[in-house]
């Protein structure tokens, strides 16, 4: 299925001679890929390595007693037991630095790491890990961010300000209140989510060693090496430039590598030994020791005055940050301002907080905190078309975001608004695909949303056992909107450097940029960007990307922000090169630019004024499933993902994004249960944790791209590759209302889940049932 | 309060020749060695990958005599008098078929499962030469793909089924045997 291009060429921009622009050429690793040369983190080995262990906590909230090593120690081949006293300054964070490298005094989490052996063999170090004998006294553990904030509760991390609230945040505008009180119908509900978990292949893992010059290496993987040097030297106390931080292949990363875990421990090991050191962690510690998606209660009150505008939203997020602060004020930032999603809305009283339980912490996952936000807001905006009888597509239409439009914050969104384009894009090809009775300007009078099924009437549950168990059809819709780049103030920049070399053409260039492919193709993008602007073969262009004293800081693989930014400022760096070129006689001339975006503000604290972000995604979906009512299953059968993406840099790349974005939602929407009780982790394997695999994935995904260029971006470019996270899971609720009508509001929609809703449906019916705000609450259940 | 745990006592290792990728391999292991943790470890073939170690992911699938098996779930020592082949052992000059289709249908992100992916693929084709839609699907849906590939993995599997045919039609169908071994 090829994609479909629905834009134009940003005007007064000529093709490049080659175009490479716009084109898909084969990825540059391709064949290391594909003959198993490739060496990612856990294929790396240092000659006369030590190999390392870490021992991990295994409880979610005790004071440590004592750790002795002596038994560890007497294990043939185990060298050394290094704990906290060994860490020259051990706190570490990626927002704040309120992690230890090694427990000292108290774990507060399973996953957190007691101590580390290091041993001659792999086998040793296991071994040794399990002879160190710590004593631990348990205390109370905070596992319900719904009661942590209660008096009296133990607190996480005793001497923060505010207890076990790690963030709050408040915006307001207009006056919500009076605007639900005077408007036509009102809806409120609440929609809860549980922690995702990243689930990349290649655990984490790296070696490291310390050089002649006195310089520590670590080769690894991750989402930002200069970030990664920062926290890791100042662990050991060390200047950045003592520290290097080198990026194997990367096997998936999806916002799970951008906290530290190994890095510290590696370094430590390397530093303190003088020794090479390996460690790669097995899916167990892996699943315990990286943070999650951030579970989430979302309490939402939505009202629409008698024509169909929406008047004014209060809502209300609390989010379980776990037992450290990882990036939660920012993915709880991002998610309350988007708790009203794609939407004009006048009168808006938002409210997110962040809170510290003795779970595992959570941060940053593809689309952070928009998901959880945009399941919320795009259900309540389902629910209240339905309930003025309205169809999902003419009441989105008419309450979308237009260029100009005032963020809940109260200052203009950035230009380039295409949420009305992708929903428009979207419901047209949706119809022709799924026959659905949208003609892109509203349903079409009297047509059922699935004309397959036209006619037939679900009986009621448990009346008719036989009819119930017939498989149904049904389609729904859903938008998302994402900012790209970094938010809230947050410095947002990324430098390049270009080098051209040649006998008065430039007949080659080097590229430095410090920009992490996890597999999103960003490398060879950047590639195309400097040929382009050169007028270059691709194989003329050589990328320095993975090493940290070899590449200037680009910033994190992390807020679909690197074809942006990173592209951006390799765009600049290949003009001011150029430019340079006919003034040297020189066989060499280099530019370094930092391209720096319009900037961003924090928000005031009381009313939460101010301007979030300098760019925006916006995307559609539309998701045809098939419920069945006698197992609960769901089956998604196909799937339109319209994104705006301002210029297609590599089509292929970004019909990759779309179809990979689309697996890990279905995984999210109605797979992934990661479960933790009294904080234990209870899905510790992926016997317990299910992922999608080929036959979950449906033949039909649509990529439908539309390219309205953005002010900032290379020959227009924005960011994508988080989007297809955004609209899935409404639109798969949505569909399954539209299948069997229940409203599923507790993610992951599993089997048992659909069968108790169907159960708990009252006289289920395929007619549109109106709810009134008094049923259609889910306050009491 | 804690449970006081003892060190394994060492086991004896046994020796055991591995056939792999067309060579024997002499080694002397302990029984409870996994044939995984002996290609990374002890052959030094890293192709292999080691992810879950439980027989969830598929990312080290390996064809054990032609069929695909999880190397993690198997012992080592049980692989004597078996022919192992891993990624490292397909292609020759040239890549193998379902190689060449991976490329050409960008059938993956990170690449962390392709050698896996690969695996389950050859040993479809080396039974079913024109395999159906279905028979591909079923392939490979032992192999996980977290970056979500899974369509163009597909495509590549349905490309290289093509290239082989190709291949065999111009042979003239001296040769029955399945190309790349």
């Amino acid at each position: 299925m090829g994609m479909l291009t629905l834009g134009h060429r940003r005007a007064g921009m000529p093709p490049a001679p080659r175009d490479v622009v716009g084109t898909s050429p084969p990825r540059p690793d391709a064949l290391a890929k594909v003959t198993g040369a490739a060496r990612y983190p856990g294929d790396l080995s240092r000659p006369g390595q030590l190999h390392l262990w870490a021992v991990l906590a295994g409880r979610p909230h005790a004071r440590i007693l004592g750790v002795d090593a002596r038994p560890a120690l007497a294990h043939p081949g185990v060298v050394a037991v290094l704990t906290a006293a060994d860490v020259p300054r051990n706190r570490f964070g990626l927002i704040e630095d309120d992690q230890p490298v090694l427990a000292e005094g108290v774990v507060r989490w399973v996953g957190e790491r007691v101590a580390l052996v290091a041993a001659e063999t792999r086998e040793a170090a296991a071994t040794g890990a399990r002879l160190v004998e710590v004593t631990y006294e348990d205390l109370p553990v905070v596992a319900d961010p719904a009661t942590a904030l209660a008096p009296g509760t133990p607190l996480v991390q005793p001497g923060r300000p505010d207890g076990n609230l790690l963030t709050e945040v408040r915006i307001r505008r207009g006056d919500a209140a009076g605007a639900l009180a005077g408007a036509a119908t009102v809806l409120e509900a609440t929609f809860t989510t549980t922690w995702q978990e990243h689930a990349f292949l290649q655990p984490e893992a790296g070696v490291a060693w310390v050089e002649d010059d006195g310089r520590v290496v670590v080769e690894t993987a991750g989402q930002w090496a200069h970030d990664d040097r920062r926290e890791v030297a100042s662990t050991l106390g060390l200047p950045d430039e003592q520290v290097v931080i080198r990026y194997a292949a990367i096997g998936g990363a999806f916002g799970g590598r951008e906290d530290l875990t190994v890095q510290p421990l590696l370094a430590l090991a390397a530093w303190t030994l003088r020794r090479p050191v390996a460690l790669v962690w097995d899916r167990t510690e892996s699943m315990l020791g990286h943070p999650k998606r951030h579970p989430m209660s979302i309490r939402a009150r939505w009202g629409v005055d008698g024509d169909g505008r929406i008047r004014g939203v209060e809502a209300d997020l609390t989010a379980d940050a776990g037992a450290y602060a990882s990036t939660s004020q920012e993915v709880v930032k991002a998610a309350t301002l988007l708790l009203t999603g794609a939407y004009r809305v006048p009168n808006v009283a938002l409210h997110g907080r962040a809170v510290l339980t003795n779970n595992v912490p959570t941060g940053a996952f593809r689309g952070f905190g928009a998901p959880q936000a945009q399941f919320a807001a795009e259900s309540m905006v389902a629910r209240l078309a339905e309930a003025i009888g309205d169809d999902p597509v003419a009441f989105r239409q008419r309450n979308l975001y237009r260029e100009g439009d005032l963020e809940p914050t109260g200052r203009p969104l950035p230009a380039g608004v295409g949420a009305l384009a992708t929903l428009e894009a979207c419901a047209a090809e949706a119809r022709r695909r799924f026959g659905i009775g949208w003609d892109g300007l509203g349903r079409v009078p009297g047509a059922s949303s699935a004309p397959r099924q036209a006619g037939e009437a679900v009986p009621s549950a448990g009346t008719d056992g036989i009819a119930r168990k017939r498989p149904r059809r049904g389609v729904g819709i859903a938008c998302g909107i994402k900012n790209l780049g970094y938010s809230f103030g947050f410095p947002e920049r990324a430098t390049a450097t270009v080098e051209l070399y040649g006998r008065g053409e430039v007949e080659r260039a080097t590229v430095r940029i410090g920009a992490a492919d996890v597999g999103q193709g960003v490398h060879l993008a950047l590639r195309q960007i400097a040929a382009d602007g050169l007028r270059l073969p691709l194989a003329a262009v050589a990328l320095v990307a993975d090493d940290s004293a070899e590449a200037p800081d680009a910033g994190s693989a992390s807020a679909s922000r690197l074809t942006l930014v990173a592209g951006r400022a390799v765009h600049d760096a290949v003009a001011a090169a150029r430019a340079k070129w006919p003034e040297t006689d020189d066989e060499r001339v280099e530019a370094t630019v930092t391209y720096r975006p319009p900037a961003t503000t924090p928000l005031d604290p009381i009313t939460g004024e101010g301007t979030p972000n300098y760019c925006y995604g916006y995307a559609a979906q539309a998701v045809e499933v098939e419920v069945d009512p006698a197992t609960g299953v769901v089956r998604v059968l196909g799937v339109v993902s319209a994104h705006d993406v301002g210029r297609a840099i590599n089509p292929r790349a970004i019909e990759g994004q779309v179809e990979g974005g689309v697996a890990q939602a279905l995984g999210y929407a109605l797979l992934e249960d990661f479960r933790m009780a009294d904080g234990f982790v209870l899905t510790r394997t992926w016997d317990d944790y299910l992922l999608p695999t080929a036959l979950d994935v449906p033949d039909e995904i649509v990529p439908l791209v539309l390219e309205t260029a953005d002010p900032n971006g290379p020959f227009g470019a924005r960011g994508m590759a988080e989007l297809p996270l955004v609209p899935f899971l409404p639109a798969v609720a949505a569909a399954i209302h539209d299948a069997v009508g229940v409203w599923l509001t507790d993610q992951p929609f599993t089997p048992e889940r659909v069968q108790f809703a169907l159960d708990d449906s009252p006289g289920t019916s395929a007619r549109v049932r109106t709810p009134s705000p008094a049923t259609s609450s889910d306050d009491g259940s | 309060m804690e449970t006081t745990i003892s060190p394994p006592r060492p086991v004896p290792l046994q020796p055991v020749v591995l056939h792999v990728n067309g060579s024997d391999h002499p080694l002397l292991l302990e029984p409870r060695r996994t044939l995984l943790d002996a290609l990374r470890d002890d052959l030094g073939l890293t192709g292999t990958k080691k992810v879950c170690d439980m027989g969830n992911c598929g990312a080290c699938t390996v064809l054990v005599d032609g069929r695909a098996m999880y190397s993690c779930l198997l012992l080592a020592v049980d692989c004597a008098e078996r022919r192992v082949t891993t990624i490292e052992g397909l292609g020759g000059p040239a890549l193998d078929p379902i190689q060449e289709a991976f490329v050409a249908a960008d059938a993956y992100q990170c690449g962390f499962c392709t050698p896996g992916q690969i695996m389950s693929l050859r040993a479809l084709l080396d039974a079913h030469p024109d395999p159906s839609d279905a028979q591909i699907a079923r392939a490979v849906t032992g192999n996980l793909c977290r970056c979500g590939a899974y369509r163009n993995i597909l495509r590549a599997g349905r490309l290289a089924a093509e290239i082989e045919a190709d291949r065999r039609a111009q042979q003239g169908g001296q040769d029955g045997n399945a190309p790349g071994r």
